[in-house]
């Protein structure tokens, strides 16, 4: 990975047309065409005019709805395929998590594949003999290693994938969405394999649904619309607009939250116990007082997120530890206390629930989440969630009595 | 970017990787194994055998007998035959990386027909000792002298195979076509009978084809013992490497498009 500022990965105007045969007649005028030179005479663009750089660390995410042309974008950085128009440049190596195993040959052994899918990764026979031990503690197999992978389960054909994968050390590494592969311990590797990549100043080409991810990871975001950039700048800005066009369109709300992941067992974040003061019932604009534990299996500070929902669903309002720069204090080996205080409530009288969410100390997965019902009490004919600051201007008082005439 | 040398490191690890891919699961995977390599020639050279010295009752192959007459052409062209069928073929069985992985895709042709080429010239070499060995006037050296004409005929086969893979991509009735069309130039090309009994106003038609070169070589060099060295090897390479490269042309211009076709 080099320290220099010269972008890693430059796009220029790529578009990719895929070419559109009907007849069977068009597949002989198609490959006439391609051998002329000339570009399929009916084509449907999937990509026009994108253009993106990346320099070292500074991740992107790629945003979008299905079919707008994500994935099509990614195979072009890959290498997987030429774009139509438009050029791309790279310096430096390109790893891609796209498919983890997609190069493997069922009747070969764990060993065979290593060989095959390095080969594939563009890993030189010299360099697969210095990281040969490594890729094989990192899958971890045993004496699976020497079984065909036909056999093997879907996660040891994922780890092997992702051992090979990452023995690239890839200057840019491409993924579709974080790494939510195999069991939680193999889960965990990834996750620490991704941290010391990113602090060693890797560079992530990101493909997710996940805003929150996506804010979390990545500086700049790319929202892809219908094969075109339909915006492109810093992650947050990006983000938003994509969140904002989408509640927009569909009137719900989209995923910014983490992913969430259900887990049992000790190694699991959890929230212990959550509680309100003064109570269940809080007036409006009265304080409240939200408080809390959560266990952290590592004895790592966890990530809490306290959220306010209505009954029916609807989010109000969420904040967590990570976005304020704090973190729960310890008060035991794997024991954190949290507190958070709302000093004028300003939610509109009606039923509500407070969540608190444990998320792991990266605050990249949701594990536990903890509800308490909450009902807010007053008098108030305002209408909506919350009540926003306001005040009226060139107004006289209200008068019932008063009919509407206009005084000269 | 890569610089080149590394590249061609890797394309060599690839070759070895899908050579090793296409010769195993292709014969190791059968229960009949490396054999049906031989059997197939042996039962084809026998019914031949049966077919035109007991019935036909043939004469006139050059001296020698029908058996190493026809052995020494039939392997050759059993190769290529089967090396550009396979080739024709192998790419969409690589579909599922070629939609995923970046890597040069002309590997995978090549590994095919060298797979194919190389067990075949294996079972050459025994069957020619074999013939030797049961009183058959062989010249075991001529091998010397086949192993490039051999290796020349490989380059103009790469080629065809190159651009039939690259078209059958695209049109999938390129390997219905090539089983008729390759059986009758099995017959057109004198593996079965030598140019001599072809009418003279033909001839020069089936001198032309470039394997009635090849196997005028190979049985000169096997049958004759003459291992010597011609101008017209130099026409033969010439034509193979021109086959190779209009077959690579076209295969480096359809491959971009093929992620999207196999």
């Amino acid at each position: 990975m080099s320290g220099t500022t010269e972008p890693l990965l430059e796009l220029s105007g790529v578009a990719k047309d895929y070419a559109k045969v009907e007849t069977r007649g068009g597949r002989l005028a198609l490959v006439w065409d391609l051998l002329r030179g000339r570009g399929a005479s009916h084509a449907f663009t999937a990509l026009e005019g994108v253009s993106l750089s990346m320099r070292p660390g500074e991740s992107l995410g790629v945003i979008g709805e299905n079919g707008a042309g994500k994935s099509t974008l990614l195979k072009v950085v890959a290498g997987v395929i030429r774009p139509t128009r438009g050029s791309v440049s790279v310096r430096g190596r390109i790893g891609a998590l796209l498919e983890l195993g997609s190069g493997f040959h069922p009747e070969y052994t764990g060993a065979q594949n290593i060989d095959l899918a390095a080969a594939l990764l563009g890993i030189t026979p010299a360099e697969l003999a210095e990281k040969r031990e490594a890729i094989v503690r990192f899958a971890d197999l045993g004496s699976h290693l020497d079984d065909p992978i036909k056999h093997y389960s879907s996660g040891m054909v994922v780890r092997l994938g992702f051992a090979v994968a990452t023995a690239l050390s890839p200057d840019v590494l491409i993924t579709d969405e974080v790494l939510a592969v195999g069991d939680e311990s193999f889960q965990k590797k990834c996750m620490a394999w991704m941290e010391r990549y990113l602090a060693g100043g890797g560079t992530l080409l990101l493909c997710s649904h996940s805003m929150y991810h996506v804010q979390k990871l990545c500086r700049h975001a790319l929202w892809l619309k219908e094969g075109r950039v339909e915006r492109y700048g810093p992650a947050i800005e990006v983000t938003q607009a994509y969140l904002a066009w989408h509640e927009e369109k569909s009137g719900g709300a989209a995923a910014r939250r983490p992913e969430v992941r259900t887990g049992e067992g000790p190694d699991v974040h959890r929230v212990k116990s959550l509680a309100l003061e003064p109570g269940e019932f809080v007036r409006m604009g009265a304080p409240l007082f939200v408080r809390g534990e959560a266990y952290s299996p590592d004895g790592r500070a966890p990530v809490v997120l306290v959220g306010i929902v209505r009954a029916d669903g609807t989010p109000v309002y969420g904040v967590a530890t990570d976005m304020d720069g704090v973190s729960p204090a310890q008060t035991a080996r794997d024991r954190f206390a949290f507190a958070l205080t709302l000093p004028s409530l300003a939610l509109l009288p009606g039923k509500y629930v407070v969540r608190a969410h444990a998320l792991d100390p990266e605050g990249l997965y949701l594990f536990d989440h903890v509800e308490v019902p909450l009902t807010v009490t007053g008098d108030s004919r305002e209408m909506g969630l919350v009540r926003l600051e306001h005040a009226w201007r060139d107004v006289v008082p209200h008068d019932p009595s008063n009919r509407g005439q206009i005084q000269i | 970017m890569k610089e080149p040398g590394a590249r061609g490191a890797v394309a060599r690890a690839l070759f070895v990787q899908f050579f090793r891919r296409e010769a195993t699961t292709r014969y190791l995977g059968s229960v009949t194994g490396l054999a049906w390599a031989l059997v197939h020639p042996i039962a084809l050279l026998a019914v031949y055998h049966f077919v035109f010295t007991s019935i036909f009752r043939a004469t006139g192959f050059a001296g020698s007998s029908f058996l190493a007459f026809v052995a020494v052409a039939l392997w050759p062209w059993l190769a290529a035959q089967e090396a550009i069928q396979r080739a024709a073929v192998c790419v969409p069985g690589y579909g599922g990386l070629i939609r995923k992985v970046a890597f040069p895709h002309e590997v995978v042709v090549y590994a095919s027909v060298a797979a194919t080429l190389a067990l075949h010239f294996a079972g050459y070499a025994v069957v020619l000792a074999v013939l030797r060995a049961i009183g058959e006037p062989i010249h075991l050296e001529g091998l010397l002298l086949a192993i490039p004409l051999w290796a020349v005929m490989a380059i103009a086969v790469a080629g065809i195979a190159l651009a039939l893979a690259s078209l059958q991509v695209f049109v999938r009735d390129v390997e219905h076509v090539l089983m008729p069309v390759l059986m009758m130039l099995m017959y057109l090309t004198p593996i079965l009978y030598p140019l001599t009994l072809v009418p003279e106003r033909l001839r020069g038609w089936v001198a032309a084809n470039p394997f009635t070169w090849l196997v005028a070589r190979l049985r000169a060099a096997l049958l004759e013992g003459r291992i010597s060295f011609e101008v017209g090897d130099l026409a033969a390479l010439a034509v193979a490497l021109a086959l190779f490269a209009a077959g690579r042309w076209m295969f480096v211009r359809l491959s971009p498009h093929f992620e999207d076709f196999v």
